[in-house]
């Protein structure tokens, strides 16, 4: 009566045993895997570096941190741009509206990776010419940052363009700023002119509201600029970060779509790991969708599946021999099968 | 099989992260070997095995999750799909049914619901179906608590 489990026990716990040394050949076997994905990691990050060194070798020759060339960059065109903005007010509408049609492309889930490209590109096209449409030396030097982090590949040279649209969005906080003293500063000229300098070396939109206060207590005996910044003092600190969000949230995820990097906004619907083998999803396995029921697993899990059973593990259901087919020309690695598979995913689901 | 490693550990971690999640299941690996894991299920309540624990052995295959992990009853227990003498369980979840997306969590419950729910047509404890499958409820109820106290009820005295 006893007897039985327990022999069905040893026979079962011998192979077990037996397999423990293969299991750490193959752990080793991983960790040097992981040295070499390091390796290459480290070789591109050299590559990308010496690219920038080359490309800003013009303004700071000792080029140390890309990102620093790249903001003293931005932060020289932060000051043209908030001149430029400032003369225009009535630009600042278009580019509102261009901006939020623009960016509820970025809001659809749905969106294949290539459309997000697409319409990143499209974004950079719509603020180039409103730049234009204010100054022509403005454009041309917002419209070289731009052509020139697309070109990159890399993630961090997207920050240039993204602290290029941040100071559009504070020079659009400095424009307001600047309507609103415009309009109750007839009288007191001299100040508001020099608020505008004041404000113009702000960098951010918050110290600039703390700063307006100072700068009329400078100059006293000045009833109507006080009056004037009444309301902006209890308006700015509350627009201001709405601006900045507005800007900021969807940048992200622009961001990452050109950095090639989708799982970072994807991971809303999407599992970062396989649920199967949980080894993390990568770019091609977050978009691979094989099963109607919306069942997501990473390719490998996906292959060893086919070879036995075939079914969906979310629906039971068996895979269709069509997506199988399009798995194999997707192992084949090919690029260009790409725009089309995710166009077939979004019929799909 | 160092897919099945990784899967099983996270499911470790999973159990102890989540430890309170489901107090009817307490699910333990084996000290030195992740492929021998423990459970110990209640016996659900409003049926003869209330009030019962019973122990569950887990024995995982290099292919999990691909491969159902094989589970038999370590406590004696007399329900019609589970093996009077070896404890072997009929359950389709572990055998055609299976989907690599279940858990050994997940399996407790299933485990559960059996108990609450027997499948008297496909028995693995003749006694015991036919029992159910005559409409003799009382007998079936009345054994199978007999067994409750007898096997999953800790000793008094």
């Amino acid at each position: 009566m006893s007897t039985q489990p327990t022999s069905t026990m040893v026979s079962d716990s011998i192979p077990m045993a037996s397999s423990n040394p293969k299991d750490f050949a193959k752990k080793k076997r991983v960790n040097r895997s992981a040295k070499l994905k390091q390796c290459k990691l480290d070789a591109r990050r050299e590559q990308w570096l010496s690219q920038v060194k080359n490309k800003g070798s013009k303004e700071e020759p000792n080029g140390e941190g890309g990102a620093c060339g790249q903001g003293i960059h931005v932060a020289n065109e932060r000051g043209n741009l908030m001149e430029k903005l400032a003369i225009m007010p009535q630009g600042k509408e278009e580019e509102n509206g261009g901006c939020m049609n623009h960016y509820s492309d970025f809001d659809s889930p749905s969106n294949s990776p290539t459309s997000h490209t697409s319409s990143v590109l499209e974004g950079n096209d719509s603020g180039t010419n409103f730049t234009g449409g204010s100054s022509s030396s403005n454009s041309s030097s917002s419209g070289g940052c731009c052509s020139g982090s697309m070109s990159e590949e890399d993630n961090e040279e997207d920050d240039g363009c993204l602290d290029d649209w941040e100071a559009v969005a504070d020079a659009l906080a400095a424009t307001d700023k600047k309507q609103e003293q415009h309009n109750s500063s007839l009288d007191s000229a001299p100040e508001s002119d020099g608020n505008v300098v004041n404000m113009s070396s702000q960098v951010s939109g918050m110290d600039s509201s703390q700063q307006n206060p100072k700068g009329r207590g400078t100059l006293p005996g000045s009833p109507v600029s006080i009056r004037a910044w009444r309301p902006d003092d209890a308006f700015r600190p509350q627009s201001l970060p709405n601006l900045s969000k507005q800007y900021t949230f969807p940048m992200n995820s622009g961001r990452h779509y050109r950095g090639g990097s989708v799982w970072g906004c994807k991971s809303l619907s999407i599992p970062t790991s396989c649920p199967i083998c949980c080894e993390d999803l990568d770019f091609t396995d977050t978009s691979f969708l094989p099963c109607p029921c919306g069942f997501r697993l990473c390719l490998f899990c996906h292959k060893r599946i086919l070879e036995e059973d075939g079914r969906c593990p979310g629906c039971r259901k068996q895979y269709k021999h069509d997506l199988v087919e399009g798995e194999t020309t997707r192992d084949a690695g090919c690029l260009m099968f790409r725009p089309a598979r995710s166009c077939s995913m979004i019929s799909r689901s | 099989m160092q897919a099945s490693r990784a899967r099983l550990f996270k499911e470790y971690k999973e159990v102890q992260r989540e430890k309170t999640a489901d107090p009817d299941i307490q699910l333990v690996c084996d000290d030195s070997n992740i492929f021998k894991w423990t459970a110990l299920i209640k016996g659900p309540s409003e049926t003869p095995y209330d009030g019962g624990v019973f122990q569950l052995a887990f024995s995982v295959p290099e292919q999990y999750p691909l491969q159902p992990p094989q589970v038999r009853f370590l406590t004696k227990i007399f329900h019609p799909n589970v093996h009077f003498k070896t404890g072997e369980i009929c359950l389709d979840i572990l055998k055609n049914a299976w989907s690599p997306a279940w858990t050994l969590q997940s399996v407790c419950r299933a485990i559960i619901a059996l108990m609450a729910h027997p499948e008297p047509d496909s028995p693995l404890n003749c006694d015991s179906g036919n029992l159910l499958r005559s409409g003799d409820i009382r007998g079936f109820q009345s054994m199978a608590r007999m067994y409750t106290r007898l096997a999953a009820m800790p000793k008094k005295g």
